[in-house]
């Protein structure tokens, strides 16, 4: 089925040209981005060389605890970097991050497979993998998005929101505003990739299967499906995300926990 | 108007006591300690103390936005802990010490605490409620449509004095709600505070001003974090 040309080892060495022209910049400008680059070329060859041998064995045996168990683990590195990107002010995230990722990301990768593409059985890996992988991918920018805004906010609005608790808000009424704020931030980048589709850039997806010689009317409709999941997964994911991480922002008796509100 | 006071709170010999309340900074400091205060109905306290010597710290602590590290809080004999946040911080009102104002109108401002869960049975003030409280702390020329971020700290100041107030809270929890007021309206928000404890409140105000001469009050310094009462 496939249409794409081969690509060789030696054309693929001659890729390595790239790199060594932003070697040479890094070297003549001092960027001093050297091991970067050579660290960065290396995990990118390895990573996906064993990416693509998991695949292979995946598809392969296709058994559904298999696909779901490697789809877990794609999550939980998802969420370990986000987690690692929100400096949450000695606030432990990883928790709620993985928990609402692993729920929203599901939920979304599901109804795509099984509902609107109707891949038999739903969790069939060559669909549900790359589909779910692109999910997990955009969507855990939105996250990490919504939950800097929500650590920001609360620094920059505490005295706000102690204003509120002490008027008798509940944390939940103390934050609606930083909690709208930092879930809108999480669904803007998504809404914003919708108006420029197709005019400013064509998306990776399409371009996989438009040089795999798919139709390019086929891979438009793949195309339309995946930006239409990624505003549901990422409003999923960013509102119950903001919603777990906000609770642990306060103590159980309702004060904003010390690492938020600075010490006075 | 400010509502009557319940029973219970005019019953009560102590209003609000602190036995032996100590706090420490999450930066470790010890800033208070050992600090013991009994406060009945009608009681106006005057605190002051050299900047830094936890005077915002106890009120904090007694609006319980802030948790002690040691000894105990009550109010009508009953743990701060026994009660519901919500349900405690209207009763022990808190003013801080820099007004913060909600991005909105002066309105907005004033009555956005009764929007709350925890004010659910208690009527919303309308309008004429919203002024007169207004109009009581000297602040006529502020529309109720005003910008509230957008007015001076001075009327911030009182601002935020009368949105307290609209609350009925038992306990005044004041921390220098003068400082940037002109002498008319020191005044006039001194014998707020002297009137409300005439209502029946207790009322604690941290100020560096010294205190109006003609009211009946006591005297407190918070030094180092010991609580004394002047003169002793």
């Amino acid at each position: 089925m496939s249409g794409a040309v081969d690509i060789g080892y030696g054309q693929l060495a001659l890729a390595l040209g790239f790199v060594v022209l932003a070697g040479g910049a890094s070297l003549w400008l001092k960027l001093g981005l050297g091991r970067d680059l050579i660290v960065g070329t290396l995990r990118t060859v390895a990573q996906l060389a064993l990416m693509g041998y998991v695949l292979l064995y995946i598809f392969a045996i296709n058994q559904a605890w298999l696909v779901l168990l490697l789809f877990a683990g794609m999550i939980f590195f998802a969420a370990r970097i986000v987690a690692g990107r929100v400096k949450g002010k000695g606030v432990p995230v990883f928790w709620p991050v993985f928990l609402s990722m692993l729920l929203s990301y599901m939920v979304v990768s599901f109804l795509v497979t099984g509902v609107v593409v109707q891949a038999q059985p739903w969790w069939d890996a060559r669909y549900f993998l790359p589909l779910g992988g692109m999910v997990v991918g955009n969507s855990m920018n939105a996250m990490a998005l919504s939950l800097e805004r929500l650590f920001g906010e609360m620094t920059n609005r505490r005295d706000q929101v102690e204003l509120l608790l002490s008027l008798g808000a509940d944390p939940r009424e103390a934050t609606t505003a930083i909690n709208a704020d930092a879930i809108r931030a999480g669904m803007i980048p998504s809404i914003n990739s919708m108006m420029g589709v197709g005019l400013v850039f064509i998306p990776g997806m399409m371009t996989g299967q438009i040089l795999a010689g798919a139709d390019p009317l086929l891979a438009i409709k793949y195309q339309i499906v995946v930006m239409l999941m990624l505003v549901g997964s990422t409003t999923l994911g960013s509102v119950v995300a903001v919603s777990l991480a906000r609770r642990r922002l306060f103590t159980p008796a309702q004060q904003l926990r010390p690492g938020v509100s600075g010490t006075r | 108007m400010p509502q009557p006071l319940p029973q219970e709170a005019v019953a009560s010999a102590a209003l609000l006591r602190l036995e032996e309340v100590s706090w420490r900074a999450p930066d470790g400091r010890l800033v208070l300690e050992e600090v013991s205060l009994s406060l009945a109905p009608g009681e106006l306290a005057w605190l002051r103390g050299p900047s830094g010597g936890g005077k915002s710290s106890l009120l904090r602590l007694i609006n319980r936005l802030a948790e002690p590290s040691g000894g105990i809080i009550t109010l009508l004999g009953k743990p701060l802990a026994a009660w519901e946040p919500p349900q405690l911080r209207r009763r022990v009102g808190l003013l801080a010490q820099s007004p913060v104002m909600l991005p909105g109108s002066v309105e907005h401002n004033l009555s956005l605490a009764f929007g709350f869960k925890a004010a659910q049975g208690q009527a919303a003030p309308d309008r004429a409620a919203l002024r007169g409280a207004m109009d009581r702390l000297g602040l006529q020329g502020v529309e109720l449509g005003a910008e509230a971020q957008g007015l001076s700290l001075g009327q911030r100041q009182r601002l935020a004095l009368a949105r307290l107030l609209l609350l009925s809270p038992q306990v005044l929890l004041l921390d220098e709600p003068v400082s940037a007021l002109d002498p008319e309206s020191k005044e006039l928000v001194e014998a707020t505070a002297v009137a409300q404890a005439g209502e029946g409140r207790a009322v604690l105000m941290v100020s560096h001003q010294p205190p109006p001469q003609a009211s009946a009050m006591r005297r407190l310094i918070l030094e180092q974090g010991h609580l004394r009462e002047e003169g002793a």
